[in-house]
């Protein structure tokens, strides 16, 4: 049996590297490259370069952006006293197109894993603490998962942070808006039901 | 609730099998190794999607195919169609033609009890075993308790791979003990109300089977005596030592007690199968009680190890379940089937991987096998 010329296998092989591309997944992607217009592959090659030199991590919140610091960091319309900490970049945008927030962001880029072996040491919590003593911040919001490491990412953070004089809290669990109470798990629902507020 | 149809693809020694069953009594008669047993492991894999006998699923795949299938059709509250297929590289699970994401939604679909020569380590073996015990009934009847136990479970795991870590960090600990202590607080307390309405079940059915005066009592013995967070703390120091986490639910045992003594020291082998009966039998009429109908019963080659006596007392719960619109399924060699049921039952021979309606019962009509007549006496 004929193998693959050996281009198209290294050509598998970096594909293979992406998130959420599998062996036959980096495949298929190859031998499509291999085959298309030159020009195409061209212009996504320079594409991809081009992105990737662009973007940067901001260096006061951690979101992705093209200046430094970003947009988000400088602008004067936003409140300076809320400090909204979320684990990924990619939260930043969910929170911004809920349009509800309107103070700063904290990126952390991950959780507490001691499984995967991510201690706060890979964590931007040092960055953290030195904004939440700093500037003017009078409140840091916890926008974290709500599974077991996220929470104990919570109460870890809440923890290095009684020394800033702060107020630390975490947004609500519940019910997604819009849906009934049967499309609901049981644990959502006993959450929801422990955080419930007076009309 | 019944189990309708079977049908297994390449599943231990059965090529293909198609049987159909009506609700009652079913008896698998044969010598041994000819596959009596596989059709239950099939029936407990459709409900629970574990094998009872602690195997992986690459055992259960017949020897040189590529995966197994097993199939079946639930009839209780409506119709369900289960099919599950499983090879090293690929498993799919579909209920009523749709895949299953969250295990959660699936369970229940088919209960099951389980009687098998293993039970005895209820009674013998390690707390493990009793631990399992509780939490499968605590998954099957009630909701949410299967995702608390998995949430528990991975804080105790990132707890201890941060004890095993070469530096201290008391902060990250105390971040994720938070989790741990309020997971395992709701799953004592689950555990606590479940023991005492299981208990005089298991006494009520230890009597019926043994027909001694002795009293069987379960006793919840969980490791944490008042405050869990309190006594986490105090074994700190301990803890750094071992590196693991000492304390918690996943230490809890539950004490079988026989006229207020130790069932696992002071019992004889033939009282330890009588106990370990009477809790099967116990955990088949807490489930019916909880979900108003009776799960199936399997019971594996357990008739042969039971005298005269203790079989007697097994018979009426199988009967019940039997009335109530249940089904059980038995294993049993030629010489030592339950001639006191007689006319009630159903009966299959299983030859070296196919199964043959024998006789018509009495009562339930005789299923029909594809390609297959049944015969008569």
């Amino acid at each position: 049996m004929a193998s693959l010329p050996d281009p198209v296998v290294r050509l598998v092989a970096a594909l293979g590297r992406l998130p959420g591309i599998g062996p036959r997944s980096a495949e298929r992607l190859a031998l499509h490259l291999v085959q298309a217009d030159p020009g195409l592959v061209r212009d996504l090659s320079a594409v991809m370069n081009f992105a990737r030199e662009r973007i940067k991590t901001c260096s006061v919140c951690g979101s992705l952006t093209e200046i430094e610091p970003c947009d988000l960091c400088v602008s004067t319309s936003r409140d300076p006293t809320l400090l909204c900490v979320v684990e990924r970049a990619l939260d930043v945008i969910s929170l911004e197109k809920s349009g509800t927030f309107k103070g700063r962001y904290h990126v952390l880029g991950g959780k507490l894993s001691p499984l995967n072996g991510v201690g706060p040491e890979d964590l931007r919590i040092g960055e953290l603490e030195k904004r939440a003593a700093a500037s003017e911040v009078r409140e840091v919001i916890l926008a974290l998962g709500t599974d077991v490491e996220g929470d104990a990412t919570g109460h870890y953070l809440a923890s290095r942070l009684v020394g800033c004089n702060v107020r630390v809290t975490r947004i609500a669990h519940g019910l997604p808006a819009g849906s009934g109470l049967e499309f609901a798990d049981e644990l959502t629902l006993s959450r929801a039901l422990e955080g419930r507020r007076e009309l | 609730m019944h189990l309708a149809r079977l049908r297994l693809r390449d599943f231990r020694n059965y090529a293909k099998l198609d049987a159909e069953f009506v609700p009652g009594f079913h008896l698998f008669l044969g010598r041994n190794a000819q596959g009596k047993t596989n059709i239950l492991e099939a029936i407990y894999l459709l409900a629970t999607l574990r094998s009872f006998r602690g195997v992986g699923g690459g055992q259960m795949i017949r020897h040189g195919a590529k995966g197994y299938f097993a199939g079946g059709t639930v009839v209780g509250a409506g119709e369900h169609e289960i099919k599950a297929y499983w090879s090293p590289h690929e498993r799919q699970l579909t209920l009523n033609a749709r895949p299953v994401r969250k295990l959660s939604e699936y369970l229940g679909t088919l209960r099951a009890v389980v009687f098998c020569t293993e039970d005895l380590q209820l009674v013998k073996g390690a707390p493990r075993i009793r631990r399992r015990f509780l939490d499968l009934l605590l998954a099957q009847t009630r909701p949410g308790y299967l995702s608390l136990l998995l949430r528990y479970t991975q804080a105790l795991r990132s707890r201890n791979a941060l004890l095993k870590q070469s530096v201290a960090d008391d902060a990250q600990l105390d971040g994720f003990t938070r989790g741990l202590v309020e997971l395992g607080n709701e799953l004592m307390s689950a555990r606590r109300e479940l023991v005492p309405r299981i208990s005089p079940l298991a006494r009520l059915a230890h009597r019926r089977v043994s027909q001694d005066s002795e009293d069987l009592k379960l006793e919840y013995r969980p490791c944490i005596k008042a405050d869990f967070l309190l006594e986490l703390r105090q074994s700190r120091g301990r803890e750094r030592v071992l590196r693991t986490t000492l304390l918690g639910p996943h230490r809890d045992d539950v004490e079988l007690m026989l006229d207020d003594r130790a069932a696992a020291q002071f019992t004889s082998e033939g009282q330890k199968r009588t106990i370990a009966l009477a809790l099967k039998m116990a955990q088949a009429e807490y489930l019916s009680g909880i979900h108003g109908t009776p799960p199936v019963l399997l019971i594996d080659d357990v008739m042969g190890e039971l005298d005269a006596q203790r079989r007697a007392g097994l018979v009426p719960l199988l009967q019940q379940a039997h009335r109530a619109g249940g089904q059980v399924f038995m294993t049993c060699t030629e010489e030592n089937w339950p001639r006191e049921l007689g006319r009630e039952i159903i009966r299959w021979e299983v030859n070296s991987g196919s199964l043959t309606a024998v006789a018509p019962g009495a009562v339930a009509p005789i299923p029909k096998m594809p390609g297959q007549g049944a015969q008569g006496e």
